[in-house]
């Protein structure tokens, strides 16, 4: 399949066009798949600055009691949108809500590990330890399913 | 929160209701069979009402047969609303799940042995036996909870593209040990056995004492080692021992020799923690490249 790149200074969201024959089930599903991807960077405050990181940095996203935090690999920043508006703007493929307070980045997650007590514990890039909520498995399930993921 | 709330409430109306008929017709179906001996003599009933029955000796601790009727239906109704919310302890995790699932068993277990002590359906005495029954019950509905959820650890694993890890408890990797715990718990000590019948021996002291009180221990504590070392905590090892000496017991000894059964497990355990926290201090090294 040809891709092709057309640049458009000033354009605020990517736009794919598919050139095809025929509109077939493949390309309807392709299309599908695409127009649900989210590419949107996400504006996170350090102090009075604010900046945009692409989704993929993140690790996660959790309320610790005062406001909503977003984690990286280096650091944590402040965020001021609510839980289910960083649903909202992040790629469904790659982010899950977890628990009632915490959406991660399924990409780094390096480990999954289940406790006598029946805790589920997921571990991100090695060292972020994150508690599953029994709650959510089924809805984490459906997003691996969506993505595709199976043999990473 | 307030759906919640409903949920228990239908649960423990629901649950009551189906105790105290379930109370009635095992009663009424098991009287004088092998279940609930008539030993007793003739039940009697409650207010005159013919499916209502309750054992004459509890009429007597009562006073009257409409007193202790209503007691055992109070009693019965309380039994049924507590198992009707068995399941929504395991709804949550961790630390609650602990607290919730013990502070049910201790609901359980209360209303069990008030049913069974005050409606005189079994001896006071036998009520601990029965109590340690419905905990093994209660150990196993868990294990089935753990089994249930550990395999949909396996389908997060296998969806996020990480290896699925051991199977649940480790049954598969404990395997290859219980063949060699086989031929100890039940060959070795025959052999033993053998040995001194041939040469006509008065005490019995490899049977009665070498096996028991130092090959045993030794064995089970050396393999335990082992596959805590190479597997980490495996918790089905040290029952599965014990579960293997079983029939020697009564091959070679008697009832009073179910002791050897943890001479052998728990020095099992200590074997697996030890070979656990081993694992645990000394990572492995990595291959050389």
């Amino acid at each position: 399949m040809e891709v092709e790149f057309r640049l458009e200074p000033g354009r605020q969201e990517p736009k794919l066009v598919i050139l095809a024959g025929a509109e077939t089930d493949e390309l309807r599903q392709l299309a599908q798949e695409l127009s649900g991807l989210s590419l949107d960077p996400v504006p996170i405050w350090e102090g009075e600055l604010s900046r945009r990181l692409p989704q993929d940095e993140f690790l996660r996203f959790y309320t610790d009691g005062k406001g909503v935090c977003a984690q990286t690999a280096a650091a944590t920043y402040a965020v001021h949108l609510r839980l289910y508006e960083l649903e909202e703007l992040l790629d469904r493929r790659k982010f899950a809500r977890i628990s009632n307070s915490e959406i991660i980045n399924l990409n780094r997650v390096t480990a999954v590990d289940l406790s006598l007590a029946g805790t589920i514990r997921m571990t991100l890039d090695g060292h972020v330890a994150v508690y599953v909520s029994r709650r959510y498995v089924k809805k984490i399930k459906e997003t691996l399913n969506l993505g595709g993921r199976r043999g990473r | 929160m307030k759906g919640e709330i409903k949920q228990w409430l239908i649960r423990l109306g629901a649950g009551g209701a189906l105790g105290a008929l379930f109370v009635q017709a095992t009663l009424y179906f098991f009287w004088g069979s092998f279940l609930i001996p008539a030993v007793q003599g003739r039940p009697v009933h409650p207010f005159g009402i013919p499916f209502w029955l309750v054992m004459p000796q509890m009429a007597a601790d009562f006073g009257s047969a409409d007193a202790a009727g209503l007691i055992q239906l109070l009693l019965s109704m309380l039994f049924g609303a507590v198992v009707a919310v068995s399941t929504l302890p395991f709804a949550e995790g961790g630390r609650a799940l602990v607290l919730r699932s013990l502070a049910h068993f201790v609901g359980t277990g209360t209303s069990f042995a008030l049913l069974l002590g005050l409606c005189r359906w079994v001896d006071w005495r036998m009520v601990p036996v029965c109590l340690f029954l419905l905990a093994l019950l209660y150990l196993l509905i868990w294990l089935g909870r753990w089994i249930g959820w550990y395999s949909q650890v396996v389908q997060l694993r296998t969806l996020l593209g990480l290896s699925p890890g051991p199977s649940p408890l480790k049954w598969k990797e404990t395997l290859p040990y219980l063949p060699f715990i086989l031929l100890v718990c039940m060959a070795l000590p025959l052999i033993l056995r053998g040995i001194e019948q041939l040469f006509g021996a008065d005490i019995p002291v490899f049977t009665g004492l070498l096996y028991p009180y130092l090959i045993l221990p030794a064995v089970g504590f050396c393999s335990g080692l082992s596959l805590g070392k190479h597997q980490g905590l495996c918790w089905l090892y040290p029952p599965s021992c014990a579960l293997c000496y079983l029939p020697t017991v009564y091959l070679l000894f008697n009832d009073s020799a179910l002791f050897h059964c943890f001479m052998i497990a728990v020095p099992a355990l200590a074997g697996v923690v030890m070979g656990w926290l081993y694992r645990r201090a000394v990572p492995k090294k990595a291959p050389k490249s």
